[in-house]
């Protein structure tokens, strides 16, 4: 009895005491539920988009479903049944990433890639895992800003900016006598001079693919007169000069390039965008190249994705056409037919607090940039459900300086080194590391870091900092319901 | 003789092997420093929370001239030689980050003012100070009293209007006034603008507190402004030059060099020029170029000769502002003329 009046004078006396940390705002963390807040989604079996699932136009959910199936295919150096991994890579699958809370998402709670050496998908005996990678962190790639000069320096007048994979397949049975070396990652991270990106989700993104830029410039131009210090522009595609939008910087134009640069960068696959093994990109600046003996490992010729101009014969003709294409078109036919993930009109705290937590984000300016509701894709020749469809990503597209505190200075395309694209929220509720690498799992944490030297979101950081607790915690829940 | 020769002989090709052993093992060993590699454990440290490689961004073609973005707070002053202002910070009031370059649309954030460490008021406000030039603002307004309805016109249904555009009068100067408020927020937005050099000059006050920001509204009155300084007028005059919208265009070009640009881009890069009275580009202001695209320009303005613009048969020096790149597409019609001749 003598020990619960203690314990109540103590909780008492802390309340009186430390009110803000009794009363202070929480990240809800990752929200339970139905994944995506969608009945009938698994971890491995994300939903289509409406139309797709009702398989229309016909075939369309054969060609979702291959490409589920292919995103989840497990690659090889050679001799297996999906081959042409390396020389370089960071994983071997692509939802071995893009998993949380579902095939399609983000980086999942246990990070596949610190167990790549465990697992054999590379040798201990050529690899060692850097200390970036932790078995709970995010899945990461890593970046050197800059080339290295001949004394080891990190020169600034050479950027660099370009993925350098973390592990090499020397040492497995297929590479043969291909023999590499990894980046030196320690000796990067004791000079700063490397920066990570995190998987991005891609649930939804066959409705981003088709905005049409006049949609995107007329919410650029309605935003004009803010009062918060925000002014965003557009990255472009090199070769037709329109809005390009996927990827941390939107250097991507298209889910197609974003398939194929995907596959040859972190996967070291050769396809029908990108022909070529690459090398690093210190190899690229010095001139050397790839090793003889470290090119088309899989022995199958360039590229190592490909159309498969002879399929097996199937009853179902919509399940024989989905063979045909090559990997990288059906990882595109996948994101582009992924349906984006459905908000928790109650969970967390609860249908009030949310809907006020809505009202807030808005009122506080989060939605000049996280702009909730695209109005209306371009007609879609695809499927009825990327036609003419308000796109709810909670983004602008545009990209913006985000300051020091973010910056990871590489440069792609029109985007600098403290430029990121609007990152859509949609799906954030059942994200479990935020920011472009990954830093945080704690949304407090990731809202006080858009406010640094040159950041267009100090202002709106500054709102948010002035709302009260209950405040706080309104728009946290609203942000963990999406 | 021949002995030691011999000897000699055999620790040259000793040496000789090592060396070449040495080299071979480095070739097949861990790379040496360069490109994806240091073997260098001393290696110089990148500084952080540091922005070292910056895309397009701000520059000009001269250190002297006053650019807009050039303010400062200093001994609790905030400065700007540009819009020739210095606006006193209520005690307690501070800067404590610095805002983004200036955007390929014009835009300023000047200054963003914060509640200091001693400040001990019961709540938290902001005073923003930002500049929209009108020369290359998306929005159809050619002047601050416009840019302040466009304003008004676009608040979503998040903001009650709690007093429309109205013309009020600070430190003996015309500006434009917008209060709003959000009632969900319980925050408050009151704006003051107006014109200087063909820019609209904001400041916006936001807090949870209208005491507040009437106290710090009422603190401008020590703000010191340029003669020109109005809501609907501001084009320039005294101690700067005139500023004239498209005053670059075909009549008033005697010469003109295009630039050529060596890489293919498609950002839009605005730029300020002031022209002398000899009709020569005195100066220039790349608000947003990459440093490639700012070279070619001024390569190229540097051959450009003008029409000395007349003002009562006196030549003047001449602002005007120029689009080069890749246009931006607007979503609504170009602005009305910010100034016209």
């Amino acid at each position: 009895m003598k020990k619960i009046r203690l314990a109540v004078f103590l909780a008492l006396a802390a309340a009186a005491f430390f009110p803000s940390i009794a009363c202070s705002q929480t990240d809800p963390g990752v929200r339970s539920g139905p994944i995506n807040g969608q009945s009938g989604a698994t971890a491995t079996s994300p939903l289509p988009l409406a139309s797709v699932a009702a398989n229309s136009p016909t075939g369309s959910l054969e060609f979702f479903q291959n490409g589920l199936a292919r995103f989840q295919e497990v690659e090889v150096v050679s001799g297996g049944a999906n081959n042409g991994l390396g020389p370089r890579f960071n994983f071997n699958q692509c939802s071995g990433c893009h998993s949380q809370p579902s095939i399609g998402g983000s980086s999942p709670a246990a990070n596949p890639e610190f167990s790549v050496i465990a697992n054999g998908i590379a040798s201990g005996s050529t690899n060692t895992t850097p200390s970036f990678l932790t078995s709970t962190g995010p899945t990461r790639e890593a970046r050197f800003p800059f080339f290295f000069n001949s004394n080891g320096n990190p020169n600034t007048n050479a950027p660099n900016g370009g993925v350098e994979d973390i592990f090499v397949v020397s040492g497995l049975s297929g590479a043969g006598n291909c023999s590499l070396p990894q980046p030196s990652f320690a000796i990067a991270q004791s000079t700063n001079n490397i920066i990570f990106r995190i998987p991005t989700p891609v649930f939804g993104a066959g409705l981003i693919e088709n905005i049409d830029d006049s949609t995107l410039i007329a919410v650029q131009a309605a935003a004009a007169g803010n009062s918060l210090g925000i002014s965003g522009t557009f990255n472009h595609n090199g070769n037709d000069g329109t809005i390009s939008r996927f990827g941390w910087k939107a250097q991507n134009k298209s889910l197609l390039l974003f398939s194929g640069e995907a596959y040859n960068v972190e996967m070291g696959i050769t396809n029908e965008i990108f022909g070529q093994d690459r090398p690093l990109p210190g190899e690229d600046q010095q001139g050397s190249g790839l090793p003889a003996n470290c090119l088309n490992l899989s022995k199958t010729g360039y590229p190592e994705d490909a159309t498969n101009f002879t399929v097996a014969t199937n009853a179902d003709p919509a399940a024989q056409n989905a063979q045909v294409p090559s990997d990288i078109v059906l990882f595109a036919e996948f994101m582009r037919l992924l349906a984006p993930p459905t908000p928790s009109t109650t969970t967390p705290g609860g249908a009030a607090s949310i809907t006020r937590g809505q009202s807030l984000f808005s009122a506080i300016g989060c939605a000049t940039c996280h702009t909730a509701t695209l109005s209306s894709t371009q007609p879609s020749n695809i499927t009825s459900s990327l036609g003419s469809a308000p796109v709810g990503a909670f983004s602008d597209i545009e990209i913006h300086h985000m300051g020091t505190g973010l910056a990871d200075n590489v440069s792609q395309g029109g985007a600098g080194g403290d430029q990121f694209r609007t990152a859509p929220l949609w799906g954030l509720g059942q994200r479990i590391f935020f920011l472009h690498d990954g830093r945080t799992t704690n949304l407090l944490t990731a809202i006080a870091d858009h406010s640094s030297n040159g950041s267009e979101a100090t202002e709106v950081e500054e709102n948010f900092a002035s709302l009260s607790s209950s405040q706080k915690q309104d728009l946290l829940n609203f942000l963990r319901s999406l | 003789m021949q002995g030691k020769i011999t000897r000699s002989a055999l620790w040259r090709f000793l040496a000789v092997l090592a060396i070449h052993g040495t080299l071979l093992g480095a070739a097949q060993g861990a790379p040496q420093s360069g490109g994806d590699y240091s073997t260098n454990p001393d290696a110089k440290k990148l500084p952080t929370e540091t922005i070292l490689v910056k895309g397009a961004w701000s520059s000009a073609s001269d250190a002297v001239t006053p650019l807009p973005e050039g303010g400062r707070v200093s001994r609790n002053v905030y400065n700007n030689a540009y819009f020739g202002l210095a606006y006193p910070l209520s005690p307690d009031w501070t800067e404590k980050y610095s805002g983004p370059p200036p955007s390929d649309s014009g835009y300023y954030v000047l200054a963003q003012i914060r509640p200091a460490d001693t400040f001990t008021g019961e709540t938290r406000g902001s005073i923003l100070i930002a500049a929209q030039d009108l020369f290359f603002t998306l929005a159809p307004a050619g002047s601050a009293f416009e840019l302040i309805n466009y304003t008004r016109d676009h608040l979503n249904a998040d903001y009650k209007v709690e007093r429309p555009p109205t013309p009020v009068t600070v430190a003996g100067r015309s500006f434009v006034r917008l209060d709003y408020f959000s009632p969900v927020a319980e925050l408050h937005w009151h704006v003051l603008a107006t014109q200087i050099r063909c820019h609209m000059v904001q400041f916006v006050f936001t807090s949870r507190d209208t005491k507040l920001i009437e106290n710090l509204i009422q603190d401008m009155s020590a703000i010191s402004l340029p003669p020109e300084a109005g809501a609907i007028a501001g084009t320039g005059g005294g101690d700067a030059p005139l500023c004239i919208k498209d005053y670059a265009r075909d009549e008033n070009i005697i010469e003109r060099n295009d630039p050529v640009f060596t890489e293919r881009r498609f950002n839009s890069v605005p730029v300020r020029i002031i022209i002398d009275k000899e009709g020569k580009v005195k100066h220039i202001h790349f608000l947003s170029a990459f440093p490639d695209q700012a070279k070619a320009i001024t390569d190229a303005l540097a051959e450009w000769r003008f029409r000395p613009y007349l003002r009562n048969g006196q030549a003047v020096e001449v602002e005007t502002g120029i689009i080069f790149g890749h246009p931006p597409r607007l979503a609504a019609p170009p602005p009305s003329p910010a100034v016209s001749e």
